[in-house]
């Protein structure tokens, strides 16, 4: 069992985990959901799993801590005759140090495990001798329980989640099995309740998921693991590919990455709708987008709401960047100012974005690709707007939006071929040689047929990408298809099961000749 | 309220406040819009909007901003 993927997991562990939940008295399921996540983990990371658990204890001891300190900062206040400016004072410093001390662990493990090898790089060439970096292994999903772990403990100190005294809802809140591998990144407040509440599984809830798990592994099978040959055989090799192969490379890698987390997505909601929890989405028709700001809003959601809410607004609402905001307005106007002095907030949600997404000199350029594209776009703007006026070009008109979609597109390319690099330095030069030194020839003249997909590859490909364009359009126009499937009757769902696993049996790449993708996301 | 009132004028002018309820949903207000009418706000009531008052409900209609500059004024923050 290496993902949600395998067959020991898809015939074996979850059939007999969610027998078991169902089997169990409710008040007694979410043992049966913790002790699936704490198997599963450990089938994954084996000791490792004492990260898990170490985070799991420090934001339990540091949510009973802020709790403790509130009660008594409460108490404090409500005294007669009490300095209540300087109560609030003593008791923020102290909620602060809890804060810090439960956040400070959590970021402490994932940046010893993660990034203490890619620093001791960093800083070798300056001379800085450091302590080699422990090469102890990453525990599955670390870099995803670690941001739940952090908002909890934010949530509590804020006032916004209340502290938890139930160690055993907490575990399952960090390590429950359908999204511990890739996220999605939940709030405490938007699953915990619901994992404990055990559930029963039903009828709609089964066909629900199922379906929706069978649409995953569909898209992961028949695109993700197709187009992997391809995507491996150029980006294994870049210097022996001219700029239309790699410009090619670059595209079918964005269309893999998305099939393969939007499928693992799919099969994460979908396990959570088989025991009856509502995970958060993660996709959201990325590729309808018109701004490279917008793309983020519907990519990878949760991850971009949690820098949101836990960088960009701290960060802009500190003393320092919120007089700047001020001072920027006044000087700058009201559109200029506010986004050249959102530019440091950005940066570092940008920054930590590109290093979330791994260790290494090319995460960190991707990062800096979007700061630059997204802080240029608000700046620009206005300037943008009036150029348009100047030149007559309807800003609301289909061919306006038309240029957006497709500028969209190509930015998300550029961005995801640096991304698949192997250092910022191949990156850069992989960009130039896609765009400045692109030649059509070698996608026309039979070289695009010689890097691990044929003729038939290509077509089932295409084929699959109008159907998730037919999807797309319907949700992008509010309807829910597998709700109306359900509406439908029995026949018809079952068809589209059918249909579904048909879709993939027949068309999947996998067995001889197929290399299955690892998870991607897994590993960041 | 009308204080509020002419702090998002000039931050966006030509937006009818008064009538719309799903200004951060319908993406009159914007996150740099927001944090700019935050520090106008803080300015003006003498309050401190902390992060975690930043959700559409506190912002989605002028009656949404009245309320919460009230509640923070009341908390003494």
């Amino acid at each position: 069992m290496t993902s949600y993927f395998s067959a020991a997991f898809l015939l074996a562990f979850l059939p007999a985990t969610v027998v078991c939940y169902q089997l169990a008295p409710r008040r007694a399921r979410w043992a049966v959901l913790l002790a699936a996540s704490y198997a599963f983990f450990w089938v994954l990371s084996g000791p490792l799993v004492v990260f898990v658990i170490a985070s799991t204890v420090s934001i339990w001891a540091a949510g009973l801590a802020l709790d403790a300190l509130a009660s008594r900062r409460a108490a404090d206040l409500a005294r007669q005759g009490v300095d209540r400016r300087r109560a609030r004072r003593l008791w923020g410093r102290r909620m602060r140090l809890a804060l810090v001390v439960g956040v400070g662990v959590n970021l402490g493990i994932l940046g010893v495990l993660k990034y203490a090898g890619f620093v001791c790089e960093l800083l070798a060439p300056l001379g800085c001798a450091l302590p080699p970096a422990p090469s102890i292994g990453l525990p599955i999903g670390i870099s995803f329980y670690t941001l739940q772990a952090v908002s909890y403990v934010a949530d509590v100190y804020r006032g916004s989640s209340r502290a938890d005294r139930n160690l055993a809802r907490l575990a399952l809140y960090l390590a429950f099995f359908p999204q511990i591998m890739e996220g999605p990144i939940c709030r405490y407040d938007q699953t915990a309740s619901a994992l404990w509440a055990g559930e029963p599984v039903t009828a709609q809830g089964l066909f629900s998921g199922g379906a929706r798990m069978l649409w995953g592994v569909t898209k992961r099978m028949v695109v993700a693991n197709r187009l992997n040959l391809f995507v491996q055989t150029v980006f294994g090799d870049p210097g022996s590919y001219d700029g239309g192969m790699v410009a090619l490379a670059a595209a079918l890698y964005t269309l893999q990455l998305y099939c393969d987390f939007s499928g693992t997505m799919d099969v994460a909601c979908g396990m959570g709708r088989v025991f009856g929890v509502s995970l958060p989405e993660n996709f959201r028709q990325p590729f309808f987008s018109r701004t490279a700001s917008e793309f983020w809003q519907r990519w990878h959601i949760t991850l971009g709401a949690w820098f949101r809410d836990y960088v960009f607004y701290p960060v802009s609402l500190s003393g320092p960047v919120k007089r700047l905001t001020s001072s920027a307005r006044r000087g700058l106007g009201n559109r200029v100012g506010p986004a050249a002095a959102s530019g440091v907030a950005l940066l570092c949600v940008w920054l930590g974005n590109g290093l979330w997404h791994g260790a290494g000199t090319q995460y960190l350029l991707f990062g800096l690709y979007y700061f630059v594209l997204i802080w240029a776009g608000g700046l620009l703007a206005p300037a943008s707007e009036a150029v348009c006026a100047r030149m007559g070009v309807a800003r609301d008109g289909a061919l306006w939006h038309a240029f957006q979609h497709v500028r969209t597109l190509l930015v998300v390319v550029a961005g995801e071929l640096l991304f698949r690099s192997s250092s910022a330095v191949e990156g850069l030069g992989l960009l130039v040689r896609a765009t400045l030194g692109f030649r059509a020839s070698s996608l026309v003249d039979g070289t695009a047929l010689s890097a691990g997909m044929d003729a038939a590859d290509f077509v089932v490909t295409g084929a699959f990408v109008v159907a998730l364009l037919v999807v797309g359009v319907l949700r992008e126009r509010g309807a829910c298809p597998l709700e109306a499937v359900w509406r439908r009757g029995a026949v018809a769902r079952w068809a589209v099961c059918c249909a579904l696993i048909v879709t993939t049996v027949v068309f999947g790449a996998y067995g001889a000749g197929y290399v299955p993708v690892d998870p991607m996301y897994a590993s960041f | 309220m009308d204080t509020i009132l002419d702090i998002l004028d000039e931050l966006k002018p030509g937006v009818d406040w008064r009538g719309r309820t799903d200004l951060v949903d319908g993406r009159e207000l914007d996150s740099l819009t927001i944090i700019s009418l935050i520090a106008e706000l803080e300015d003006a009531f003498d309050v401190v909007v902390p992060a975690v008052e930043i959700v559409p409900e506190n912002f989605n209609s002028l009656e949404g901003i009245w309320a919460l500059v009230r509640r923070l004024r009341e908390q003494g923050l």
